[in-house]
This record gives structure tokens, sequence and C-alpha cells, in this order.
């Protein structure tokens, strides 16, 4: 069964902290190993700032979602969306990161920009954090 | 900006990330030639990629001045953030302060 989280918030600058700190403790709860969680987190708030800077500008503000899902083997997705416009690239000298970031972390990374902007990052499988091992009393076999 | 006997730091803290672009930009500010700089960021646990376009530009305009700038970061997300946007070989980075400091005095040594 998927273990998912989904919040959506005005988009202000102020909910990105939010909403990667969300994403971080949703990552915890499936033991996710630390690096693991840090990148995914990396990239989901490079997806983040790319909407809460462009996607309004010029007119009313709206709304931003997070979306994350874990299916077992398949991985875990996010998904970050919405509704204002999709800007390519920043040709401002010493920005446009975001994206470059996001491919180098991510396994796949799907752009969709109809009716706002919806992207869409894969990756792999967490590495669990290994659990303790509890032995029983008098089993020193190492099993529980 | 706080003054040492023989470079300046810069030190900021927490998550840097688009709510605090404007803080980032109005501390990472050179005001004229001067001595090396210490753009401390050992106290930061997370950062975005509007703190690299703000690095990216102090660098840049320190080198214009003639100014050595040794950026100490400890966090594992920034030093990966760095590789991550393939900018991890343009700064001097340090993991650790003795060794930035040590570089900053080598190269106040040399000027």
């Amino acid at each position: 069964m998927a273990s998912e989280l989904r919040i959506k918030h005005v988009a202000t600058v102020e909910c990105a902290k939010l909403l990667r700190h969300a994403l971080s403790s949703f990552l915890n709860v499936l033991d996710m190993d630390p690096t693991s969680r840090d990148d995914i987190v990396t990239a989901a708030g490079e997806a983040l700032v790319n909407a809460l800077e462009h996607a309004y500008t010029g007119q009313e503000l709206g709304t931003v979602e997070l979306y994350a899902q874990e299916n077992g083997s398949e991985g875990v997705s996010i998904i970050v969306s919405d509704n204002g416009s999709f800007i390519v690239r920043d040709h401002t000298p010493g920005r446009g990161f975001g994206l470059p970031i996001v491919h180098a972390i991510a396994k796949t990374v799907s752009i969709e920009t109809d009716k706002g902007t919806r992207v869409k990052m894969m990756f792999d499988a967490p590495n669990r954090t290994p659990s303790v091992q509890i032995v029983n009393e008098g089993d020193t076999s190492g099993n529980v | 900006m706080n003054a040492n006997s023989t470079f300046d730091t810069i030190a900021l803290a927490g998550e840097l990330d688009i709510a605090r672009r404007d803080e980032v930009r109005q501390a990472l500010r050179i005001d004229g030639p001067g001595s090396g700089i210490l753009v401390d960021f050992s106290e930061v646990v997370y950062a975005d990629s509007t703190v690299i376009a703000q690095l990216l530009r102090f660098y840049n305009d320190a080198g214009e001045l003639k100014r050595r700038v040794a950026v100490l970061i400890v966090a594992p997300q920034l030093i990966r953030l760095l590789q991550y946007a393939g900018l991890s070989e343009i700064f001097p980075l340090f993991t650790e302060r003795s060794a930035a400091l040590n570089y900053l005095s080598e190269v106040g040594d040399k000027s």
C-alpha cells in the first residue's frame, strides 16, 4: 500500500520551509537514510523555488501543492504543482541552477505546463536506515 | 561583516532559502577593496539555489576587487547542492575552520 503526503498552500515564499519540513518528516517515517532524504528534499525545494518565484509573477497569487508518494520498490515520486506560468529558463547570469539540480538528483523528471506547471520527479526506492535489532534475553543468535 | 585582524567574516545560519533571499543578498555584499573574506556557513543547515546565485555573484565581485574568499560549509546538504550545480570546484570550499583560516592567512602572507 502506498504512503502519501499532500499539502496545498498559498504560494508565499515563506511556505517553502513549511513544505520542505513536512516532506522531510514524511521521508523520516519511511526510515529513509539521511542522504537520500536530504537529496529528495533538495530537489523538491528547487521545484518549489521555481513555482514560488515565477508562477504568479504579475498575477494574483495562487497556490502551490506538494504531493509525495512512496510505493515500495517503485520508489518515491514527488509532484510540485501550481496554477501559474512556467519559465523554461532564467537567462540572468548566475541563475537557472534549480532545474539542473533537480535533474542531477532525480531518476526521472517530467514537466507538464498545461493549466499551470506540474513537475514530477521520481527517485529510487529508499535505502532504509538500519533498524535496531532487539535480542531476546538468553538468545545470543541475534534473532528476534 | 565583522572585521578581523587579517580578514573579514560574513556569517549566516539556519535555513537559507528563497524567503531569506534579500537578507542573504545584503549579507553577501562587498563595499570595496580590503582583506580576505571568510564566508562562514558552518551554522547553515540547508540552502537552495537562490543562495548559490548570491554566492556566485559575491565571489565574482570579490575577485574583481582582488579580495580572496574562503567558504566554510559543514552541512552535507549544502556540499552536495554545490556539487549538483557543478560549482563545487569554483569556490574555495572548506569543511574545517582552521583550514579556511590557514588559506586566508597564506593569501595574506603572499599579498
